[in-house]
């Protein structure tokens, strides 16, 4: 009981995160709402018993991509008219084709899925046994991506000090 | 425990929510932050359908899903940074240089 | 008939090649003596090998030779072969095409000795010798057809030999041409023997007319077919109008080309496809009707010109006609043998001319000369005995040929008539005439040269008057040698027809006659500083004014062919079709491109907000629709 109570307090508390990111003025703020919002995605996890995910959920994301991300905007801390003015001139489009979308996709996915859970845990053992033993080629594919993406950044930058030089 | 249909849905709005932010919100980084929600969104949706088919390829999509987002973020920040440098302004309507 | 194989033919054939081949490549480093060395060598080489060849045919003449030089190609059974072929008729050709040939390449060293191009003119010489031996010596119509063709490319690089003058590099384009006309009822001739008859060797096509029963087409149609290309390379009407043109190029190359050898490829050809037209009573009347207007109307315009070339240039298509006529009638042999004869006197009469031209300095207007027959006494003795010759004076070479025709158009089985023999008979009263004022003009009365002219005067250097006495002492003798009986195997000579035997000695005298006529004709009215003359021409202006425009034949033709061929190609074709109809299209569709590429490129504004609203709506749009959908 107390498991399903806190299954929807998750569920609501990333809905309503994911909303103050569209209202919040200032990117600091529009940050830590992103956080609360993948914090609370861990938890739905880990209560429908996917605790792999929910730990890398905290780590790599809270982790490591959101640190990242509030340094850089604590790095750059423009004064910016984009804090008085939030939104582009598509608001009123873009709000009714989210609609659009919500109701279309959410119906489609609605009836695509079962009422009920099982919630049959998938703990970080059963992932682990099936991740090296059926994934590992995928696993180290990914670490090339990782290292195509490490020399990509840095030759982004190369780029950008060659500009500003030249 | 709860309906996987409403944990769905909570993904599906999640990726619409991210999407609409990318739509309406002028500032760069903000509009980076709505896609990681849109990629936040996927991954929920895969999870609930995992527990649906009780796959374990659902499960490592979403690990590897969120590999792919630490590498696109990595990638990201520096260009923004580097925009940032060029432009003075984190807005993007200052950035409509390749209009046709 | 036993055919016996050699190797000879194929190296008379390529001897001028190999000619061309040396001058053209190495003639201009290696100097006039190297080229004069090879370009007259090799086509005497090839006239010593035809020579023996035409010894190997043995006395009985009961031999041909064949050599087969190379297979073409093959399309599965079908094998198209490089064969040369030498009989009796053959032997004739080619001895006079590389006895002539030879003779004016000596001629050319005196004549082209200043020219800057001397190489170039051997090469082409020799180019064209190859290609006419091909033709006279092909076994097959295809070999027939390259020479034939080939003939008629170094035909037209000659007579633009000096292509600097706009004037004759149109007529060669002109020669060419209207060869072309002509070679399209050749070409399709030669599909329809393929197709009937399944090959192109010419002794087998004949021998499938000859068998019964015989293949399933007209050979009326075939005959016409083969006589328009004919038509087109012998200057026949109504594709004459090329040859007058011709006597652009140097003077041996008129000999050469445009009077003794490939103008007479035509008449070669039909008497090679006999076979075809002893089968074809129609073709050989149209053959014959052609032959004698050509023949008659190309005389009516030679007694009128100035140009000493342009009268001998009508005066070759006046004989051609004559050939024709022959032919039309059945006697194949008699044409050949006027073929032969008129070799002779008229290359004899062009290199004449070319000596008088050469004398002169470059003057061609015969109304400028006069007089000439003391200062070139050579050239003049030459020349007259051509011009008797061609009158038909015994025991001159034209007397006994022109009999020969004359008599077969009044008594032949196969055509004759009095009708024929009429018109043939005035014509030869024209040849005569026109060939005599054209001697008296030239050589007799008082000089009309300009001082300066005068002063130049000197007789041609031996190589051309040796040369000139040659052809003279051939024009003398070479009607004795009886060609007709000489070929009766291969080309018999048709049946006189019934009661006429008699006519037989009457004709010889009339032939007689008329040549005597025409000299006194010419005499009386050009003797006494051409004043009589002069009043016929004041007394009939019109009459005269269309012969001088030589009957507006090209003037017809540019009013009727090539001003509405102009006008369809300026307006249908380039403004309509071309400009319009294609570059139209594809103006309207590059138009349309980039004003597709207006339009999208309004969508690239640059802005991500847009972009990601299109993704969006895009989304949405395809989620609906497969939902409804799928």
């Amino acid at each position: 009981m107390i498991d399903t109570v806190l299954l929807y307090f998750f569920a609501a508390a990333a809905l309503a995160g994911a909303a103050l990111m569209l209202v919040l003025r200032h990117p600091m703020r529009v940050a830590l709402a992103l956080i609360a919002t993948m914090l609370s995605l861990a938890g739905v996890y880990a209560m429908l018993g996917a605790h792999a995910i929910a730990v890398f959920q905290v780590l790599i994301y809270v982790g490591a991509v959101m640190v990242f991300m509030v340094y850089v905007i604590m790095l750059l801390d423009v004064r910016e008219p984009t804090v008085s003015h939030r939104y582009s001139w598509l608001l009123l489009p873009g709000v009714a084709g989210f609609l659009l979308l919500l109701g279309i996709l959410g119906r489609a996915v609605w009836q695509g899925l079962r009422a009920s859970a099982t919630g049959a845990p998938y703990g970080v053992q059963a992932f682990s046994v099936d991740f090296l033993n059926d994934y590992w080629l995928h696993f180290e594919v990914v670490s090339v991506l990782l290292v195509a993406a490490v020399v990509a950044a840095i030759a982004v930058i190369e780029v950008g000090r060659r500009g500003s030089r030249g | 425990m709860g309906s996987l249909q409403f944990f769905g849905w909570v993904g599906v709005a999640l990726f619409a929510i991210g999407l609409l932010g990318v739509v309406v919100r002028r500032n760069v980084l903000v509009m980076l932050m709505c896609m990681e929600l849109m990629l936040n969104g996927v991954s929920l949706t895969l999870v609930v359908f995992a527990q649906q088919a009780a796959a374990a390829a659902a499960t490592v999509l979403v690990f590897l899903a969120f590999v792919v987002a630490a590498a696109e973020i990595a990638i990201a920040i520096p260009i923004v940074l580097l925009l940032v440098r060029h432009k003075r302004s984190l807005d993007l309507d200052s950035y409509a240089d390749l209009n046709g | 008939m036993n055919a016996a194989p050699t190797n000879l033919l194929t190296a008379i054939v390529l001897l001028p090649l190999a000619g061309f081949l040396l001058n053209g490549l190495l003639g201009n480093r290696l100097g006039k003596g190297f080229v004069t060395m090879v370009g007259c060598g090799l086509p005497i080489a090839a006239f010593a090998l035809a020579v023996k060849c035409f010894l190997d045919l043995g006395p009985g003449g009961n031999l041909l030779l064949i050599d087969i030089a190379y297979t073409w190609f093959s399309a599965g059974k079908e094998s198209f072969e490089i064969a040369f072929y030498f009989d009796r008729l053959s032997a004739v050709m080619a001895l006079i095409v590389t006895g002539v040939g030879s003779l004016i390449h000596v001629y050319s060293t005196g004549y082209m000795k200043d020219d800057r191009s001397y190489a170039r003119y051997f090469a082409y010489l020799n180019l064209f010798l190859f290609f006419m031996l091909m033709l006279v010596l092909g076994r097959s119509l295809l070999v027939l057809f390259v020479g034939w063709e080939g003939v008629g490319l170094a035909s037209y690089l000659l007579i633009g030999f000096w292509f600097e003058d706009p004037e004759k590099a149109a007529a060669g384009k002109k020669a060419f041409i209207t060869n072309r006309i002509g070679d399209a009822g050749f070409l399709l001739g030669m599909f329809l023997i393929y197709t009937t008859v399944g090959t192109l060797d010419m002794d087998r096509i004949n021998a499938a007319f000859m068998a019964t029963p015989a293949p399933m087409v007209s050979a009326s149609l075939v005959g016409i077919l083969l006589f328009f290309g004919a038509c087109g390379k012998s200057a026949q009407i109504p594709l004459h109008v090329w040859l007058p043109d011709a006597m652009a190029g140097p003077t041996p190359v008129s000999a050469l080309i445009h009077a003794a050898t490939m103008v007479t490829a035509g008449v070669y050809l039909v008497a090679r496809m006999s076979g075809i037209y002893l089968h074809a009573p129609e073709a050989s009347a149209v053959i014959a009707a052609v032959g004698l207007a050509t023949a008659f109307f190309a005389a009516t315009i030679a007694v009128v010109q100035t140009d000493i070339k342009k009268v001998l240039a009508y005066s070759t298509i006046s004989q051609l006609g004559f050939m024709f006529l022959a032919l039309g009638v059945g006697a194949y042999g008699a044409a050949v043998f006027h073929l032969y004869t008129h070799a002779f006197f008229k290359a004899c009469l062009f290199l004449g001319a070319g000596s008088v031209i050469h004398a002169m300095s470059g003057e061609q207007d015969i109304r400028k000369m006069g007089g000439l027959a003391k200062k070139i006494p050579v050239t003049f003795w030459t020349f007259a005995i051509a011009t008797a010759a061609i009158a038909g004076i015994p025991p001159l070479a034209g007397f006994f040929s022109k009999d020969e025709i004359v008599w077969f158009a009044l008594a032949s089985g196969r055509g004759g008539s009095a009708l024929l023999f009429a018109v043939a008979a005035v014509t030869a009263l024209l040849t005569s005439f026109y060939m005599f004022r054209l001697l008296w003009l030239t050589f007799f009365g008082a000089s009309r040269m300009t001082k300066e002219a005068e002063h130049h005067v000197h007789e041609s250097p031996p190589s051309m008057t040796g040369v000139l006495v040659v052809l003279a002492g051939l024009s003398t003798v070479g009607g004795f040698l009886s060609i007709p009986h000489f070929l009766e195997r291969e080309l018999p000579l048709p049946a006189v027809k019934e009661g006429f035997e008699h006519y037989e000695h009457f004709v010889v005298a009339a032939s007689i006659a008329i040549a005597l006529a025409g000299l006194a004709g010419a005499a009386w009215f050009f003797g006494s500083g051409a004043a009589r003359a002069e009043r016929v021409r004041l007394a009939f202006p019109t009459l005269h004014r269309v012969l001088l425009g030589k009957y507006y034949v090209d003037e017809a033709y540019q009013a009727w062919i090539g001003k509405p061929l102009l006008w369809i190609s300026e307006r249908v074709f380039l403004r309509f079709g071309d400009q319009r109809l294609f570059d139209g299209t594809l103006h309207a569709l590059a138009a349309l491109g980039r004003g597709t590429a207006a339009v999208l490129g309004r969508i690239q504004t640059g802005s991500l907000h847009l972009y990601a609203f299109l993704v969006l709506s895009g989304i949405a749009t395809a989620l609906w629709w497969s939902l409804r959908h799928v």
